[in-house]
């Protein structure tokens, strides 16, 4: 009896559609609009407040018009950090790339306008003022230490490799071939850097291409590096900007984009982009829940209203 | 005569599965897919796959996890439309769509923790203090884990049907509302989630894709291709039980999924109008063919076809742009994971492994075994069986009169 009343209760045009519109329309309209206009949550900070925040983290200036490629870098890195040596995975060369077994490569490139000079470049994770990949991370097996370095916690990683996704730079690299694979990338020698000391890497470089210190003074060195020799420099300090900032600055006399750098990247930190979405969560589950309830209730009255009137029939 | 058994089974009740050649053959993708799957649990995704540091997800990610997830949202969007807006009629197809996502998402979870490098470490992503809430990844896991408990709880009332379970029947009478409510809000919150995964692909996912609209837009897609999802199904499964498919509903249901895409296509031109991506439209890429493919098969013909009344009311152009709705969501999906990030993979190709296939398969071909024997031994399609159900029944089943309304008149 009143499954069969119900099939034929409302009509097409009844005002609950209306509202229906209302409601999808305003909760598309309040998060669409949210989600467009610039985020002016405290918690987002101007470039300069970024920098000034991080200017005592340990940091690296990397000088790619010293770098002689010679890998003393790559090997105090594995030796520091007991990282094999892998037939598969060239940590010199052109086709060296950042691996498993691989924290930092020294990377040939045949960069510079047809100057016919080989290019250096040591890759590794930048550690960024605001990580992606920390951001992204469900379990927060990769988070920013407060000293600075971005670290890796295998024992609570789940193995989702949303950071190797998140990570603008390709930094994260994953354990393939094991059963059971982990994360892997630079810790930016966490123990020596919060010891104070320098990173192997930058300790054993024979050329002084890698200068280790506090983020503030490198970025000053580099600017002054910029200014005093502005023909043998390009006007950019990589990292500087890029996702709103790196720990790891770059210098160089030919234009990043041809040594494997993204230069498109936005100068807005990745994580202030998913935070203008995720930070609206609360409020639309608690805007969609108050509505779902008000609406149920409604239901609820306008169906007991009708088996009323059905059993006074 | 008991409504939930078919004349002929009114006498016995025993659990049943019509074998046929083809579910034969199901059978043995299913088996195949497990073993497989067995394969990568123990040694590791490198062997099983052909994923790299450049393309960290692949065919896995697409179809088990985002398609997967927006093609089971028939469930969430039928069960809004019938108990929260009153479309009492769309209750004929409400059944299947729900059978339908129960399934799809527990296929989800299962290709979720396949993907999952350290899947022994999965019960990590359970520890809600310990987690990230700024990680989009950390509200998909919950959003999808919980929404799939809610739905094992939603089908209780049709196991309760079929089987007497007076105690739990009471508790599930107890707890209808609330899981009914909290059974719209995670989907609304994971189906977005899915659009917010890329938001951080900012400046390295295709600018014809990249927008700060993605999670508007892959929920409303989720919406939009519920009741597409809900024809295919009903077409397949009428086929298969050899019953007529409830055709007016679905034509509501395909008529308001028509306007949800009109908005949905304004948006997405609009948002690359703003952004001043238009010209990326028609610069002759393999982005910009893929992406027209996607919005004109899949948003625009289907949009023309639904909004005339004559070819919606027919099952052939119901049909045919039912299929063009799902097979566009299932590019828009491709076109995010594979076709935008191509370019940010700098050259490095990605063509799944063999087992990829084999256990994607399976799972899909294990979803479809289940969902038979569900529809075979379960009352799904109320609207088509031989006599509707007493009324004693269905008020055990939809309790409409909760004590503390009862309490308050």
């Amino acid at each position: 009896m009143v499954a069969r009343a119900e099939e034929h209760s409302r009509g097409p045009r009844d005002p609950s559609r209306r509202r229906f519109l209302k409601l999808a329309g305003a909760a598309a309209g309040g998060v669409g609009l949210q989600a467009v206009l610039p985020a002016k949550a405290k918690a987002v900070l101007s470039s300069d407040e970024r920098a000034e925040r991080h200017a005592r983290d340990p940091a690296l200036l990397i000088d790619l018009t010293r770098c002689v490629g010679c890998g003393s870098c790559v090997a105090a890195c594995k030796l520091e950090n007991e990282l094999e040596w892998r037939r598969g995975e060239p940590s010199l060369g052109p086709r060296a790339e950042l691996a498993a077994s691989n924290w930092t490569v020294v990377a040939t490139e045949a960069g510079g306008d047809g100057d016919g000079r080989t290019r250096y470049v040591k890759r590794q994770c930048l550690h960024c003022l605001e990580p992606a990949c920390a951001s992204a991370c469900p379990v927060r097996a990769l988070r920013k230490e407060p000293l600075g370095p971005i670290t890796y916690d295998v024992d609570k990683c789940i193995g989702c490799r949303y950071c190797l996704m998140a990570c603008p730079f390709g930094v994260p690299t994953f354990e393939w071939d094991r059963p059971i694979s982990s994360v892997s990338k630079c810790n930016l020698c966490f123990e020596r850097t919060s010891r104070g000391e320098a990173t192997a890497c930058a300790a054993a470089c024979p050329v002084k291409a890698i200068t280790f210190g506090p983020r503030g003074r490198l970025l000053e060195e580099a600017r002054d590096r910029l200014a005093a020799e502005p023909e043998r420099y390009v006007p950019h300090v990589y990292g500087e900007s890029e996702v709103g900032g790196t720990s790891v600055l770059y210098v160089s006399d030919v234009a990043f984009s041809e040594l494997g750098f993204d230069e498109g990247l936005p100068d807005e930190p990745l994580p202030d982009f998913t935070w203008k979405e995720t930070r609206l969560i609360p409020s639309v589950a608690a805007g969609l829940g108050a509505a779902l309830i008000a609406l149920y209730v409604r239901r609820q009255k306008a169906l007991l209203a009708r088996e009323g009137n059905e059993g006074a029939r | 005569m008991s409504s939930v058994t078919t004349p002929q089974e009114s006498t016995k009740r025993a659990w049943t599965l019509r074998m046929t050649s083809p579910r034969v053959a199901l059978l043995a993708m299913a088996g195949l897919g497990f073993g497989v799957a067995v394969y990568r649990l123990i040694f590791g995704l490198g062997a099983a796959t052909n994923l790299s540091d450049r393309w960290p997800w692949g065919l896995w990610v697409w179809w088990d996890v985002l398609t997967g997830v927006a093609l089971a949202g028939g469930g969430y969007s039928t069960a809004l439309l019938v108990h929260f807006l009153g479309r009492e009629r769309w209750r004929a197809v409400e059944r299947g769509a729900l059978l339908t996502s129960l399934l799809g998402y527990l296929m989800v979870v299962t290709g979720l923790i396949l993907d999952l490098g350290r899947w022994p470490n999965t019960w990590r992503a359970l520890l809600f203090w310990a987690g990230n809430p700024h990680s989009v990844m950390f509200e998909l896991i919950w959003c999808v884990g919980g929404y799939t408990v809610v739905q094992v709880v939603e089908f209780g009332y049709i196991f309760i049907e079929r089987v007497r379970a007076p105690r739990l029947s009471r508790v599930l009478s107890a707890i209808y509302a609330p899981v009914l409510i909290v059974g719209i809000i995670l989907p609304f919150l994971h189906q977005s989630a899915l659009g917010s995964l890329y938001v951080i692909a900012a400046g390295r996912l295709d600018t014809l894709w990249w927008s700060m609209l993605l999670p508007l837009l892959f929920l409303m897609s989720s919406f939009f291709v519920g009741p597409a999802m809900a024809t295919v199904e009903s077409f397949l499964s009428a086929r298969t039980h050899g019953r007529r498919p409830p055709t007016r509903a679905l034509q509501e249901m395909l008529r308001l999924s028509a306007g949800i895409m009109v908005v949905y296509l304004g948006l997405k031109l609009g948002d690359l109008a703003w952004r001043g991506a238009l010209p990326a439209l028609v610069d002759g890429s393999v982005q910009s063919t893929l992406y027209l493919v996607e919005v004109g098969a899949g948003v625009l013909l289907p949009i023309i076809l639904l909004l005339l009344p004559r070819v919606r009311s027919s099952p052939a152009g119901a049909l045919t742009a039912s299929v063009l709705v799902v097979l566009g969501v299932a590019l828009n999906r491709a076109n995010v994971v594979f076709t935008g990030m191509a370019a940010a993979a700098g050259g490095a190709s990605y063509v799944p492994y063999w087992m990829e296939f084999a256990v994607t398969l399976g799972i899909i071909a294990a979803g479809i075994l289940a969902y038979l024997f569900v529809t075979e031994n379960f009352p799904i399609y109320r609207e088509i069986r031989p006599e509707p159900p007493s009324s004693v029944e269905w008020a055990q089943l939809w309790p409409r009169q909760p004590r503390e309304l009862r309490a308050t008149r």
